[in-house]
């Protein structure tokens, strides 16, 4: 058994008398992809933001190839994970390129970096997303999923062993939808530990090797898409009849409203 | 652009130094500067063009230069770290803030006292400032009408301060709300280049911090910036830089404001250039608007700040009008 890249033990996070993260174990493996699902509210990205050290826990601990999180300097957590937001600013004035450029940031100190190397790596991001031609353009002008791609390739460029998506196809449209979540799993395929917040089920089943199901700040269901994309499960935490069918040609659930 | 820069801070030099109730021939002003590095060179100068020119233009000259240079890096910073391009040290009111504790130091300390007094209070405004901005911010241009709002309360409390006070120690109203060079000394212009060296290089060498933290302050985190601590020190070192430039020649209006504007256009918004284009401009235009107040209504001298206002004031009009319609 590898040592895991992400470990949480007893997480919880609590806001005056509100408890938006309960006791939550979580492990994520490098080579994996690990979908969080749940309904709005469940805490999915307090979550994700508590395993990314932007938030402390009120109880509980995160390691990070065995960094504890708390504490942690900020450059070298910038080392271990990339984070992908949902609320970026858009009036950034500066290029695509140059907003990319910045996830190289956290290697300027390191010996055996260089500017070919940056350059290699931002290159190689934006091919990835599809943002290479419109590298020149001001990130402000950009539409909401060009932005999204921006800032998915400059997640991509900062190479880190950990990397955390948070909803990351909201605004896309299906091909780039697609798009986005074939590069999280060749992500994870390149030994990374790869953790995405979904709200679309079906590209959980789809791509996830592993669900985690939350609902009311806690984790309900773990495990393959198959042992957690259930039909009763998923009608009573999202409380909307579900009908759970075989996908009529990949090897996973498909999910429909009742 | 350095070009352009360069030969315009020259020639504001030599006119700052040739001109005024005394005119001084150039050769002579050569002679000055020569003599003062040990070298017999140009022309032999009077006693008195050295007493004019080494003992009164020259510490004036720097001061606007420092003045300048350090108001207009103060604004290019405040405009990167509040992520607002219509951030200016005095209209968010550091400067009044400033203005009080100068002026009160002033009574305590003469110049020396009042730029302290002005480092002090214009620490404490900045974080007042950013408390402001930290409830306000959803509209960046309710930010700006805080600070306005702010500085208004602010300068009346100067008004206090110097009414209270002796008139023989602390300078008039005018001087603090207004600005003005003319009792520069070598003695203010070493006791606020002491400041404004020291928080220029903190600013100067956070540019590159300040180009990532455009993207927000979650991701600037992510990209491992301790951005609490950055934002401490930058607040500190534009709360001190103005201090220091108001207790030696008080509030002098909107440089910080229009110049980062005017420069931005021209480097794009990469701090590591703006900020050091914005620092020699704001050098020339502080400086060029110093000459302007010094010359243009002979032998009476208009506040300095008056003559950036006047400038000043109708581009930013501009900017709000435009902000709007954007």
């Amino acid at each position: 058994m590898p040592e895991p890249a992400v470990s949480a033990s007893s997480l919880s996070y609590r806001v005056g008398d509100a408890t938006l993260v309960s006791d939550v174990d979580f492990t994520a493996t490098r080579g994996e992809l690990i979908a969080v699902i749940g309904p709005n509210g469940a805490g999915k990205s307090t979550l994700l933001n508590l395993l990314s050290g932007n938030l402390n826990p009120s109880a509980g601990q995160v390691l990070l190839d065995g960094n504890d999180v708390a504490g942690a300097l900020p450059g070298n957590l910038a080392l271990l994970r990339a984070v992908l937001t949902q609320r970026s600013p858009i009036d950034i004035p500066y290029s695509a390129a140059q907003v990319v450029h910045m996830g190289r940031f956290p290697h300027r100190r390191d010996p055996n970096n260089s500017s070919e190397r940056d350059a290699a790596a931002v290159a190689d991001a934006m091919e990835r997303t599809d943002t290479t031609r419109f590298a020149a353009r001001i990130f402000a002008t950009l539409s909401g999923g060009e932005r999204t791609r921006v800032s998915l390739a400059r997640v991509l460029a900062q190479e880190t062993p950990i990397v955390f998506l948070d909803e990351p196809t909201t605004a896309l449209d299906v091909a780039h939808q697609e798009r986005i979540m074939r590069q999280a799993v060749v992500l994870s395929r390149g030994q990374r530990a790869v953790v995405v917040v979904l709200h679309d089920l079906n590209a959980a089943a789809v791509h996830a090797d592993r669900i985690v199901l939350m609902h009311q700040g806690a984790v309900v269901a773990r495990g393959r898409p198959r042992d957690v994309l259930v039909e009763d499960q998923l009608s009573d935490v999202y409380a909307q009849p579900m009908v759970v069918v075989d996908h009529p040609f990949r090897d996973c659930p498909l999910v429909l409203t009742a | 652009m350095a070009p352009v820069v360069g030969i315009g801070l020259l020639v504001t030099a030599w006119a700052a130094l040739s001109f005024g109730a005394v005119s001084v021939p150039f050769d002579e002003v050569l002679g000055v500067l020569a003599r003062k590095i040990g070298l017999d060179a140009f022309a032999d100068p009077s006693r008195r063009a050295e007493a004019v020119v080494w003992g009164i233009r020259m510490p004036r000259l720097l001061l606007a230069f420092a003045v300048g240079g350090a108001l207009a890096l103060v604004g290019g910073v405040l405009q990167g770290l509040l992520r607002n391009d219509l951030a200016d040290p005095h209209l968010l009111g550091i400067g009044p803030g400033a203005a009080i504790g100068a002026a009160i130091g002033s009574a305590a300390g003469g110049i020396q006292g009042a730029i302290a007094g002005g480092v002090v209070a214009g620490v404490v405004t900045a974080f007042a400032v950013r408390r402001l901005a930290r409830t306000t911010s959803i509209d960046p241009t309710r930010i700006i009408l805080a600070g306005v709002a702010l500085g208004a309360a602010l300068s009346a409390w100067v008004g206090f301060v110097v009414f209270a006070a002796d008139r023989a120690t602390v300078p008039p109203i005018e001087f603090w709300l207004l600005g003005s060079l003319t009792g520069s000394t070598w003695r203010a212009l070493g006791t606020s280049a002491f400041f404004l060296v020291v928080t220029a290089v903190a600013m100067l060498g956070s540019a590159h911090l300040l180009d990532v933290m455009a993207l927000g302050e979650a991701d600037a985190r992510h990209l491992g910036i301790d951005v609490d601590l950055v934002r401490t020190v930058l607040l500190i070192a534009a709360g001190a830089a103005v201090g220091a430039t108001v207790g030696a020649v008080g509030v002098v209006a909107f440089v910080g404001l229009l110049v980062p504007f005017v420069i931005r256009r021209l480097t794009g918004p990469s701090h590591r250039y703006l900020l050091v284009a914005a620092l020699a401009s704001g050098a020339l235009f502080v400086a060029a608007a110093d000459l302007v107040a010094r010359l243009a209504i002979e032998p009476v001298e208009i506040p300095v700040g008056l003559v950036t206002a006047a400038i000043g004031g109708p581009v930013f009009l501009w900017l709000l009008t435009r902000r709007d319609n954007a």
